[in-house]
């Protein structure tokens, strides 16, 4: 052992060092440079007639919460592909502006106001429903459409009139995960649920969840745990899970945290059903998890299964490109770009955009978009209330099944 | 409290503590030789881990240069960790020849070395997510071969299950106190080292080759955090390159609360501060952090030099 002494000095550098180290691990990467969007495909056609209509996508391209983000650009840039193969907007191509979030609010706020201040007409983003109620207000204030690809938070359309989404809110998807888990166990009479309490979509999600259970005739709600995202370790929740011995666990985290979560109730013998949230919502959720993931119950907005021309084409798309099928959220990625370029051709169908003012031109994509406009998306149909809600018809819940390898597994949708 | 509550606690807190010990005993072999915080410990942490699992043969993910990219070859498990550990420690050497090493010779302020390991810190871990994406890593769960997920320490009829990867990491954790402990106390290399530590200026007259052995002390630390980053990789996946990043501030805790510089006092630490979570009440648990720098935070108003530190009086 060898002695030391700390000092005054050693202690305010040790406390400088820790705060450099905190700010760090909170906003990784703030000034990465976005990644370049063009596809060349898209380069061509933009050299052949003029200049492209940009796109704004504001989504987590790195920190934790970049294992959601990856999945919407990749949904963005086969939109921007597919409809610029297409002919884009009546024959003017469109250019995504990728910027990146980051995985909190002050870097969605940075990348909102980038954006803002670039030429795109409308934006798609932020990831999480926490970046949206800090981002969305300076959209909102500038006049520039945006259309979350992923919050499902209650309350982000009435943010304002600018905001809308193609994420149905969880009060409408969540529930089903309930009634199939009682559907495949109907003796199930006590339910713990656990989520993510530094998560605005967690909370919101939570919520939902608890308010189904105690609506629901012969359900308790037997105990309420928290964590926070960043814990890697849930020895503690999961080991209180199992004294109050329930027969279904109700999960809303994001994929790591709530995969982790996942993982160490198995291995401490849980054996009972798990409905993981929309965080978990990911084959991301995979390599965490591992065989322990089998099994889970999780409510979809989306589902590759869709018979569907245009989620077939988007399923062909993603799978040539990714050697795999598609989740929730690049479809809802693919949608959010795909619902602003019809808007735009509708629109320019009244009036031609290319001699709109970038302000006007953003005002009347807006208005397109909530005129009740039906789009046939790999969602399913959808249009907007003139809130800006989503009116989605058809919702999914699937089970995950994992392979032999523990690796890899798929969304099996039930019946 | 009834004694299984209570017991299952205490092994919780130490299954927990043993993780923050295992990550703090090489942040705190540098400190102790050079006095100076390594920030990019968690970093090499976060390589380790990275480094076994690409030496087991598996494939990366759809992001990043590497994309879907894989060794031809996968080493088994333990030899992939010894290699991985080894080149983390490689890894360590090249931060001191970097971060630490111009700024020693110009006999700078050690708060610039403090700043310039962070630097590196920040870009491994760009370099990593860079490299192989953000995305999450398992190591196969076949890796711990048969054993059970879980094992029981319950008595009289209750159960009382700890994960076998963490009653792993408690074994390794006190392995390697012991290991060094008898290195430092009890070898020609580790009074060497101790000398250095003592006075670098004076060690050097009397012989010894100072900066070969402030390399093989970052090499040890790196290895060593490389092999915590593979442990707690093992745990609970590599939850992508900042995975490392997180446990750097809970560490520093753990050495302050220990005794800045003290080997066994990193494992009382981190114990200290595992036990102090696991204590905390269910509905509180997401605020365990907060009760834990709390508790850290009372311990040091009273004993400044942490629980094993011991107050050394200036020389003049």
């Amino acid at each position: 052992m060898l002695p030391f002494r700390i000092t005054r000095t050693t202690f305010s550098l040790l406390l400088i060092g820790a705060i450099l180290l905190a700010a760090c691990a909170g906003a990784p990467a703030a000034n990465a440079p976005a990644s370049a969007a063009n596809t060349p495909a898209a380069e061509q056609a933009a050299a052949a007639s003029g200049n492209p209509i940009s796109i704004g996508v504001a989504v987590a391209q790195t920190s934790n919460v970049a294992l959601l983000g990856q999945e919407e650009v990749i949904g963005a840039k086969l939109a921007e592909k597919f409809f610029n193969d297409k002919g884009g907007v009546n024959g003017t191509p469109i250019k995504l502006n990728l910027q990146d979030t980051a995985g909190d609010e002050a870097g969605a706020i940075n990348a909102f106001q980038n954006l803002i201040n670039a030429d795109v007409v409308g934006i798609v983003g932020p990831t999480l429903s926490q970046q949206a109620f800090a981002a969305d207000p300076f959209a909102e204030k500038a006049g520039v459409p945006v259309m979350a690809p992923s919050n499902t938070a209650k309350g982000i359309p009435q943010i304002g009139k600018y905001i809308s989404r193609v994420s149905a809110p969880i009060a409408r998807v969540a529930p089903n995960a309930v009634a199939a888990a009682l559907k495949i166990n109907p003796d199930i009479k006590n339910v713990a649920v656990a989520f993510a309490q530094n998560d605005a979509f967690s909370k919101s999600e939570t919520a939902t969840f608890q308010a189904t259970i105690t609506g629901t005739t012969g359900l308790n709600l037997v105990t309420v745990q928290t964590f926070q995202t960043t814990d890697t370790d849930f020895t503690t929740q999961a080991t209180n899970i199992l004294n109050a011995k329930p027969e279904l666990v109700i999960i809303s985290g994001l994929a790591t945290d709530g995969g982790n979560l996942i993982k160490q109730l198995r291995d401490l013998g849980y054996t009972g059903l798990i409905i993981g949230g929309n965080g978990v919502n990911t084959p991301n959720v995979f390599p965490v998890c591992q065989k322990q993931c089998e099994g889970v119950l999780i409510a979809q907005a989306y589902s590759p299964e869709l018979d569907t021309e245009i989620n077939k084409q988007f399923v062909a798309a993603y799978t040539a490109d990714q050697k795999k099928t598609p989740g929730q959220l690049t479809a809802q990625a693919f949608s959010g770009v795909q619902v602003l370029v019809e808007a735009l051709q509708a629109a320019d169908k009244k009036s031609p955009i290319k001699d709109m003012k970038l302000a006007d031109l953003r005002t009347a994509l807006n208005d397109q978009l909530l005129s009740g406009m039906k789009f046939q998306t790999p969602l399913g149909e959808i249009s907007f209330d003139p809130e800006g809600e989503i009116n989605q018809s058809q919702f999914y819940v699937a089970q995950l099944k994992m392979d032999a390898d523990g690796k890899t597994g798929q969304f099996v949708y039930l019946k | 409290m009834n004694t299984t509550l209570l017991t299952q606690q205490i092994l919780n807190g130490l299954a927990v503590g043993s993780v923050y010990a295992l990550f703090a005993l090489g942040y705190t072999l540098v400190f102790s030789i050079l006095r100076v915080i390594n920030f990019s410990h968690g970093a090499l942490f976060t390589l380790g881990a990275y480094f076994t699992y690409t030496l087991t043969g598996s494939a990366f993910g759809f992001n990043g240069l590497l994309a879907n990219a894989a060794l031809p070859f996968g080493l088994p498990f333990p030899l992939a960790v010894l290699l991985g550990c080894l080149l983390a420690g490689l890894a360590g050497i090249v931060v001191e020849r970097i971060a630490f090493k111009p700024l020693r010779d110009k006999g700078a302020d050690p708060l610039l070395s403090l700043v310039s390991s962070l630097g590196m810190a920040v870009l491994i871990v760009n370099l990593i997510q860079y490299m192989v994406g953000a995305e999450n890593y398992s190591f196969s769960s076949a890796v711990l071969g048969n054993l059970p997920p879980a094992m029981q320490f319950g008595f009289g009829g209750r159960a009382i299950p700890i994960r076998t990867v963490q009653v792993i990491i408690f074994a390794v954790s006190m392995l390697i106190v012991v290991a060094l402990t008898y290195l430092i106390n009890y070898t020609k290399l580790g009074k060497a080292l101790r000398a250095v530590s003592e006075d670098a200026t004076t060690a050097s007259l009397l012989g010894i080759n100072t900066d070969r052995l402030i390399l093989f002390t970052f090499f040890l630390s790196g290895f060593l955090g490389g092999l915590a980053g593979v442990l707690i990789g093992l745990s609970v996946s590599i939850a992508g390159p900042y995975f490392g990043i997180a446990f750097g501030l809970k560490g520093l805790a753990v050495i302050v609360l220990g005794g800045m510089g003290s080997i066994p006092g990193a494992v009382v630490g981190g114990l200290a501060i595992g036990l102090s979570e696991a204590f905390v009440p269910a509905q509180y648990v997401a605020y365990k952090e907060a009760v834990a720098f709390l508790f850290l935070f009372i311990i040091l108003l009273i004993r400044p030099q942490g629980l094993l530190g011991r107050i050394q009086t200036q020389k003049v």
